[in-house]
């Protein structure tokens, strides 16, 4: 994906993301007293200037785009970066996933089992699913290992309120 | 005196004590292994410091803050990558210097002269800190709004290479701390009915999210695409320099240490331009028989000096004003305001046992740094080799849990979720995170004290104008938004979009 491309995305994506933001904000947010800055003009203020720092961005994609265009006209060169960057796509866009649902899964494991239990399972799914990593001894090491060190560190040198768990309880 | 008898009961408990080492040792480890910076480390034990009393609780973050400005040596000399930013000049004749076998002496001298530099730089603190202060208590709202608007324009500072995206990142930054429950009013804003969002999004949460997950997501993508690079760095013992090579670079340590701090007490600037502004400076005026650039002490004495004198320099508006000039001082700013301490004129008066603690804070923890690189150099050499998918392993588990004891929310989980990927996002499409911390951190204290103005003022605009502090304030600001946006006008070809 090109530079320009990319920006015109963001660009794109910011823009559509103030304008919803100034909607929200003036039918949710009442406007004030008389006299005072009310809640809603700080907010609506903030979402008017990404609105307009967007649209900046936007028309400096559109600049860019045309000068690379006139660039790639000029040079014919055959050009492989798409494809490669097609497939990098493909790997962050997986990894962002994965990262988000361990994440999210930790947090309702916690909630669920307790932190114990919790990390002793999220580490291996973690280095299994994600990493794809199958060595049992390093798996077990590092659950075990990490586990045990927060649970000494956190909960009982420190005295940190470790979740206990509300469907079952180790600790 | 009862507050400094005070303070100096306070650092030296074993809790205290405990909490310097701890806290130098991850900053220590973060900073050396290269991709983990020290914000994450600052951003990690942050949720760690709500079980503490409020000096170890400093003590944590100053020694993690201090030990990670230094940390990021070791990897520049040893393996010729910078651990942090800042140490980027060191590599110049650090690495060198392991070339050519002297990885000891380069490791010894990095270590003392970042001492000397801490120290010397506390010292300039200690003596500047209280008149900055001093004059700051005049100020009132509006001089205030003036002030943390001026902090929020070292945007520019911190915007990397484009100041548009860096403005965008302060903005969203800005409005997401507009989530919550209004403090004038006490109007729910965006809460969409919830009651945990009328706390509006935590800032350690934000924290969390914003400097871990996308590092998270970094290493495995590298692991994933095999393009993790493994570690080899050998064994190296320390060896401090001789009494004679200290003294032949004296004048420039002190130089030096008298730039770090000077650039570190300008918000936005940092550690990374008074590393290589002081190795220019040694350059120019180096004597040494080497030249600089092919393993010359005075190459790495300049920027390591000035590198750690940086920490002293950004504690003069933290304390003072309570404006960081970084992230990491952002973050050491939310550590005191979660123990109820507030950085600014106010402080020196309702704490000042807590000032004092925290100098006596930073002599430990330079003290601290001294002693584990010293003797425990052999260890971090270890670290170095551990793979950086295994790191980003552990830290999910402590992002997580870190998370979660902020407020002992899972909602907190989640949402440090959310914004992690969204960091994650924007950092993909090349817009600089620094700037949305500035603005989760400044933007409550800009609101109010614009609101608190004009409400004193019974709606007058001119109130903003209506003294000299604030006018200077102002026209800072305007200036040093206006500087970016001149000189890429000026250079047409160059900008980068």
């Amino acid at each position: 994906m090109r530079a320009y491309h990319r920006d015109r995305i963001t660009a794109t994506a910011l823009l559509a993301f103030a304008i919803v933001w100034c909607v929200v904000v003036w039918q949710t947010i009442p406007v004030g007293s008389p006299g005072s800055v009310g809640p809603r003009a700080f907010p609506l203020g903030l979402g008017i200037l990404l609105a307009v720092l967007s649209g900046l961005l936007l028309v400096r994609a559109q600049v860019r785009k045309r000068i690379e265009t006139a660039a790639d006209e000029a040079d014919d060169t055959p050009d492989d970066s798409t494809s490669m960057s097609g497939a990098h796509e493909g790997t962050y866009l997986r990894m962002v996933f994965s990262v988000f649902a361990v994440i999210v899964a930790y947090g309702f494991l916690m909630e669920k089992i307790g932190f114990v239990l919790a990390t002793l399972v999220t580490i291996p799914a973690m280095m299994m699913l994600v990493l794809g990593i199958r060595d049992p001894l390093r798996i077990a090491g590092m659950a075990f290992g990490m586990t045990f060190g927060c649970w000494l560190v956190f909960g009982k040198l420190l005295g940190a309120y470790l979740p206990p768990g509300t469907w079952l309880s180790l600790f | 005196m009862d507050f400094l008898l005070n303070a100096l009961a306070t650092s030296f408990t074993p809790v205290s004590l405990v909490a310097v080492v701890a806290g130098t040792f991850i900053g220590l480890v973060f900073g050396s292994i290269p991709g983990l910076t020290f914000t994450v480390a600052l951003a990690l034990v942050l949720p760690v410091t709500f079980s503490l009393e409020s000096t170890p609780a400093i003590a944590l973050l100053l020694g993690t803050y201090i030990g990670g400005m230094t940390g990021g040596s070791v990897s520049a000399i040893l393996l010729g990558i910078p651990g942090t930013p800042s140490a980027a000049a060191t590599v110049l004749d650090g690495y060198q210097m392991t070339r050519r076998g002297k990885a000891a002496l380069a490791l010894g001298t990095a270590v003392i002269v970042s001492t000397v530099g801490g120290l010397i730089s506390l010292l300039v603190m200690i003596v500047s800190v209280d008149f900055v202060a001093r004059m700051a208590l005049r100020f009132g709202p509006a001089e205030i709004f003036a002030l943390v608007l001026f902090g929020l324009s070292t945007i520019c500072g911190l915007s990397e290479k484009s100041l548009l995206r860096g403005m965008i990142a302060g903005v969203i930054g800005l409005m997401i701390m507009t989530m919550g429950l209004d403090e004038i009013d006490g109007v729910q804003r965006l809460t969409f009915g919830t009651i945990t969002l009328q706390q509006g999004v935590n800032l350690l949460v934000a924290m969390i999210a914003l400097f871990a997950v996308p590092h998270i997501i970094e290493a495995f993508v590298q692991y994933y695409r095999g393009e993790e690079q493994p570690v080899r760095a050998a064994d190296v013992n320390v060896e401090l320099p001789r009494w004679k090579d200290l003294r032949e670079n004296f004048w420039l340590m002190i130089r030096c240490a008298l730039m770090g701090t000077g650039i570190g007490a300008i918000p936005g600037t940092g550690g990374p331009i008074a590393a290589f502004l002081a190795y220019a400076h040694a350059r120019r005026s180096s004597k040494d028989s080497i030249p600089l650039g092919k393993g010359s002490l005075a190459g790495v004495v300049a920027p390591e000096t000035a590198n750690n004198a940086v920490t002293g320099g950004t504690m003069i508006p933290l304390l003072a004003l309570g404006i960081p000039g970084d992230p990491a001082t952002a973050i050491v700013l939310s550590g005191l305001l979660i123990h109820g301490l507030v950085p600014g004129p106010m402080l020196f008066l309702e704490h000042p046992d807590t000032i004092y603690s925290v100098y006596i804070v930073i002599i430990l923890s330079y003290i601290a740094v001294l002693a584990i690189q010293l003797f425990g150099i052999r260890l971090f050499v270890q670290l170095l080799r551990v793979p950086a998918h295994m790191l980003a392993v552990a830290i999910t588990v402590m992002c997580g849990f870190g998370a979660f004891a902020v407020r002992n929310s899972v909602f907190d989980v989640y949402t440090m979720g959310i914004l992690g990927v969204l960091a994650y996002a924007l950092m993909r499409a090349r817009i600089p995170l620094t700037p949305i911390i500035l603005g989760l951190v400044l933007g409550p204290t800009l609101e109010r004290e614009f609101r608190t103005a004009y409400i004193l003022s019974e709606g007058d605009p001119m109130i903003y104008v209506s003294s000299v502090p604030a006018v200077i304030f102002l026209a800072l600001a305007a200036l040093v938004f206006a500087m970016p946006a001149l000189k890429m006008l000026r250079k047409p070809k160059n900008r980068e979009a």
